[in-house]
């Protein structure tokens, strides 16, 4: 009976791009609590080195200065090599060695999956005591990781594949980064996120030339992007520009008296408001992709200390989220008042959807899987100050029609929430709630 | 089995919630926005709340007077979080319209109104939940349990599982009927949320004295269920009302 209602296309885009990214967090959540929780495993507390910790290895007698400064040091390193990495990978990108930069990807994602993912499924498999014998773990582990590179920059294999193979590898990459010590990952992240800012919104940011140059090439970037496409075909009226088309309205109704002849007369401004949606695809495409080098440093697979094995994993990267433009169509000129022809054009001709950084995915879960070592009160306040950082990055991006790192909202409202949350709430809604006193 | 505990606690307390989110809300993405953002400005105002009695807490028991305090300021920021989500949900409805003229779809239907109303109270209670009992959930999954020294028979998590649920429903439902108030300028509905709020958290307060849960319960549910039936009667009269009108102008 509500097949015609408005509430079922807007925001379809936006809970396309939340439903991953809640995914992503969930699992994460659930693997730090059960396997790495500091209280609930001895061998947790095997440290690790990455890029991100180059400079200073915290240790729990550490005074909250040096931890600080340490963490800092840290921080700085590790926004120095992703930018120099960033602006290789631009190099690299300039002089069209593509096929190189698609096979150094699927290479990492291929050690990514191998390496780290059998270390994490290994420590899965200890904390449960699955019963499971080497021949067959390695027979899966090998089944999956074949799926899992083959299915990056492959045409063939089914969206619904790539989609989850991109939430398993931030799932993987992030377990892998909530080891960091404590203020390491805070500031860290922040750091990340000022980064974000500046690399896709400065002018000369290596984030922001290598979306145009992808969009003046009209390619695909060959780096780590979740992709969500409508994969159900049901409701194609207006949905690419559905957002865009409501914040209009919205804006056009709140903004009556500036008078931008919005509301006015209203049949022309609509058609062309219709083709300027119709002309561009809403792609937000984030693309970006940094090399960390991450040396692994692993006590108690290997007896040799000395044995340092260094993997090389590009964690694609934070979301200049973007949109791409695309020639308008001729067609379009004549008449655009059927919308849901204009609807299924557009899908015919842009079949692409948001896209958003594999870097997001990873650096919004190891917020809250640092959030899971300390109580579950702070994963929920997290979650959701992320999530909604993720809409309004998104309801900009409707807004600005151009590249937005997805970082920097997100990141700055999750640590905001997760102190007050730690420092205020908590204290409060136990003492209330121990006492039975709701409200 | 102690895992098969805590998921059960969970469930008592989120359970009905999680089958309306299934049935209703996932259907529409616009509405599952709404619970998430409804969800968020709970938090913060808990947020607000505790910032301002983070200073007094924790009370010495024997006194009870300030918990009255803290409640009524709770219940008042959050029933004023009320009124700005109506305002808020006006232009928000002003512009699903002008969004509807634009694409030439209907405008909003009466059961989409009510459901973005469902949405927002179930954001409320939700968050509640969340926040109140789950979030506290965690020893139960561990291999013991806890006691409430002043309701001795029952798990601390059962009873917090209970009053969650309790609370859910009058969160969801009131904000249905408060929405309908304030659509229609029903005075009754629109005081009917607030005092059903006020006074489910008063009776919380019975749980104070020794025992006092076996008492306060009960009437805690008393109020669901007259939240409930009220907000089932509301909804019924407006359809009624909507459809007889809809055959009038055919």
């Amino acid at each position: 009976m509500e097949s015609g209602s408005v509430l079922e296309t807007i925001g379809q885009e936006i809970v396309g791009v939340m439903a991953p990214v809640s995914v992503c967090m969930l699992l994460v959540v659930l693997l730090v609590y059960t396997v790495y929780n500091p209280s609930s495993s001895a061998d947790a507390a095997t440290s690790i080195r990455t890029a991100a910790n180059l400079v200073y290895m915290e240790s729990p007698t550490d005074s909250t200065a040096q931890k600080l400064e340490g963490a800092i040091l840290n921080a700085v390193v590790f926004v120095v090599i992703i930018t120099l990495v960033t602006f290789l990978l631009v190099l690299l990108y300039y002089y069209r060695f593509n096929n190189f930069l698609i096979y150094y990807t699927r290479f990492s994602v291929f050690m990514i999956f191998s390496a780290m993912g059998s270390s994490i499924l290994i420590s899965v498999v200890q904390r449960f005591s699955i019963p499971i014998d080497a021949v067959t773990f390695y027979f899966f582990l090998f089944n999956f990781t074949v799926l899992g590179t083959l299915s990056v920059f492959s045409n063939g294999i089914p969206i619904i594949v790539k989609q989850s193979t991109m939430v398993m590898l931030g799932i993987i990459v992030a377990a892998w980064f909530s080891r960091l010590p404590e203020w390491t990952t805070w500031v860290v992240l922040v750091a990340l996120a000022l980064y974000d800012l500046a690399a896709v919104l400065a002018p000369g940011g290596p984030l922001k030339m290598l979306v145009e140059l992808a969009s003046s090439r009209d390619e695909e970037l060959p780096a780590l992007v979740y992709e969500s496409r409508p994969n159900v075909g049901r409701n194609s009226v207006a949905r690419d520009s559905s957002l865009g088309l409501f914040i209009e309205a919205g804006l056009g109704m709140s903004s009556d008296n500036n008078s931008n002849n919005n509301n006015n007369q209203n049949g022309s401004v609509e058609l062309q408001e219709l083709l300027r949606n119709g002309g561009r695809d809403n792609a937000i495409e984030v693309q970006e992709r940094e090399h960390l080098v991450i040396a692994v440093d692993d006590d108690d697979e290997r007896t040799s200390r000395a044995e340092i094995e260094e993997v090389r994993e590009e964690a694609g990267e934070m979301a200049p989220l973007m949109e791409r433009q695309s020639h308008p169509n001729g067609s379009g000129n004549s008449g655009r008042v059927d919308n849901s022809r204009q609807g299924i054009e557009m899908e015919d001709l842009n079949p692409r959807g948001i896209k958003l950084g594999m870097g997001d995915f990873i650096f919004y879960s190891v917020l809250v899987g640092r959030a899971a070592m300390y109580d579950l009160m702070t994963v929920y306040a997290c979650y959701l100050a992320i999530i909604s950082g993720l809409g309004c990055t998104l309801i900009l991006l409707a807004v600005c029609r151009h590249a937005l790192p997805a970082l920097p909202i997100s990141i700055s409202l999750g640590v905001i929430f997760y102190f007050l949350t730690r420092l205020f709430m908590e204290p409060f809604v136990v003492g209330a709630s121990t006492n039975l006193m709701m409200f | 089995m102690t895992v098969a505990a805590g998921i059960g606690y969970a469930l008592l307390a989120l359970g009905p919630s999680l089958s309306l989110f299934v049935a209703v809300i996932s259907r529409k993405p616009f509405l599952t926005l709404t619970l998430l953002s409804s969800t968020l400005v709970w938090l913060m105002s808990l947020i607000a709340l505790s910032a301002v009695w983070r200073a007094f807490l924790p009370f010495k028991t024997a006194i009870w007077w300030p918990y009255v305090l803290l409640l009524l300021s709770s219940v008042a920021l959050q029933e004023v979080l009320r009124l700005f989500l109506w305002r808020v949900y006006k232009r928000m409805e002003e512009m699903l319209d002008a969004f509807a003229d634009r694409v030439s779809k209907p405008r909003l239907f009466i059961t989409d109104k009510m459901q973005i109303a469902l949405a927002g109270g179930m954001g409320h209670g939700v968050a509640h939940a969340v926040f109140f009992c789950i979030s506290l959930l965690t020893p139960a999954f561990g291999p013991a349990t806890y006691y409430v020294e002043k309701c001795s028979q029952i798990p601390f998590f059962l009873v917090s599982a209970i009053i969650a649920l309790a609370f859910v429903t009058i969160h969801t439902f009131s904000m249905v009927i408060a929405f309908n108030g304030y659509s229609e300028g029903n005075k009754k509905d629109q005081y009917f949320a607030p005092v059903v709020h006020l006074a489910s958290g008063m009776f919380t307060l019975i749980n104070l004295a020794s025992g006092g849960c076996v008492v306060g319960i009960p009437l805690l549910y008393v109020m669901a269920i007259a939240t409930l039936l009220h907000c089932g009667k509301t909804v019924w009269k407006r359809l009624t009302e909507n459809r007889s009108r809809e055959t009038n102008l055919q």
